[in-house]
């Protein structure tokens, strides 16, 4: 089972992206009323932006965080080429 | 619904059609290929094999073959629509292939894949449902333009993992015929379980299948063929359309969550689109004894294979079939999402 631990960040990697889609679709996007008012509208623009950049940085910090811990288990036993 | 004789014959034919026209015209037009030079170095072997490229063309017309059979048998502007933007992605990449385009520049000309089949829309007012279906928790709430944009932008995101998937003998082939596989057993679920979902939707996914199953006898390890990026931007863009048409676009990104991650790692390795000719050190390289080695290199880029190769070296042969069991648990995650979205 030496692929375990890649298809562990695999597994990782599946939720996250469901979890994210039902909160993106679910949650996000319909995050509301729409104001009328364009100060308030912006302001609901600017933190529906905000929570999907959350959305995609914490994706982004969680598979580089698995990969990191599973790149520093192996490379101090990686094997040196012969030539 | 049950089906009738000439339904099942337009599925039949849809698959038979891309598979028989590959299996007997790729080998004509590899003697071509090498006849006029157009041959690469398969750089993963010592000494390096020379393997003709792009067979995209021929990829491409096999694919166009079996939606015209769906198209006219079916009567659907849904193969019409996934033949458009397909058709954008197959130009971007043989010119790709013949002039080399920018790291940059392929992306953005992708985007135009992505808008073809989207404009199809105006005619076919149900092309797509503005919405996606999650498992167990049914639709979300339907956002045209939203949806819309996402599709557009799925098209470039796709046709490139597609791309970066195509490193070793016989890795598209196998990715591709195993996500179609997937995508394919989505789709038909939503047929069976959803009333009124056209069949259409269910027979353009056989062409991608057949093409791919079909390669694969020329593409798997050793190679004769590589698709260039014709070829595999091509595979991406038909099966964005694909997976956006039939309805299951969370179980499609679920079986290329390989690709995905491949995308990911390398994207933030390089820090942005970087043609792979003009990478300043490669990720991996072949020792001595012709095991691929994962890069010691600093600026290497960590994509998904260097990460596999870091358990130890590989032959390429035992590389790609690592490559094949991380996307068959991604193909039996995607087929359990298919099952609790569309079933359960």
């Amino acid at each position: 089972m030496k692929l375990a631990p890649v298809f562990v960040i695999e597994a990782a990697a599946f939720l996250l992206i469901i979890a994210e889609t039902y909160l993106f679709f679910d949650f996000v996007v319909p995050l509301g009323p729409i104001p009328r008012n364009p100060a308030e509208y912006t302001g609901l623009a600017l933190v529906k932006l905000l929570l999907i950049a959350g959305l995609g940085i914490l994706w982004f910090v969680v598979m580089i965080g698995l990969t990191r811990l599973y790149v520093r288990s192996k490379t101090r036993t990686l094997p040196r080429p012969s030539s | 619904m049950p089906l009738g004789l000439a339904d099942v014959g337009v599925l039949l034919l849809s698959f038979a059609a891309p598979f028989v026209l590959l299996l007997l015209g790729l080998p004509r037009f590899l003697g071509f290929l090498a006849r006029v030079g157009r041959v690469s170095d398969d750089v993963h072997k010592s000494p390096p094999a020379k393997v003709p490229e792009p067979a995209g063309p021929v990829l491409f017309l096999a694919a166009l073959a079996g939606e015209l059979v769906v198209a006219v048998g079916l009567h659907s502007w849904v193969p019409v629509a996934v033949v458009l933007g397909t058709s954008v992605a197959f130009v971007v990449g043989l010119w790709d292939d013949l002039y080399v385009l920018g790291g940059k520049t392929k992306p953005l000309l992708l985007v135009a894949a992505g808008l073809a089949f989207v404009s199809l829309a105006v005619i076919s007012t149900d092309l797509y449902r503005p919405e996606l279906t999650l498992p167990i928790l049914g639709d979300t709430s339907p956002h045209f333009t939203i949806y819309t944009v996402l599709a557009i932008a799925a098209f470039p995101v796709v046709a490139n993992a597609f791309n970066m998937m195509d490193a070793f003998n016989g890795e598209i082939s196998w990715f591709t015929l195993l996500t179609s596989a997937a995508l394919l057993i989505g789709v038909v679920l939503h047929y069976v379980f959803t009333p009124g979902f056209a069949l259409a939707r269910v027979a353009s996914v056989l062409p991608l299948v057949g093409v791919a199953a079909a390669f694969l006898v020329f593409n798997r390890y050793p190679s004769r063929a590589f698709d260039g990026d014709s070829g595999s931007l091509m595979f991406g863009a038909m099966f964005a359309g694909l997976a956006i048409a039939g309805g299951v676009e969370v179980a499609a990104m679920i079986a290329i969550v390989p690709a995905i991650l491949n995308s990911f790692y390398t994207l933030s390795s390089v820090r942005g689109f970087v043609e792979r000719r003009k990478m300043a050190s490669r990720p991996t390289y072949i020792g001595k004894d012709g095991l691929l080695y994962a890069s010691y290199e600093a600026g290497a880029p960590s994509t998904l294979v260097r990460l596999l190769l870091l358990d130890g070296p590989l032959s390429e042969r035992d590389l790609v079939k690592n490559i094949v069991y991380l996307t068959v648990v991604a193909f039996v995650f995607s087929v359990a999402i298919s099952v609790l979205t569309w079933v359960v």
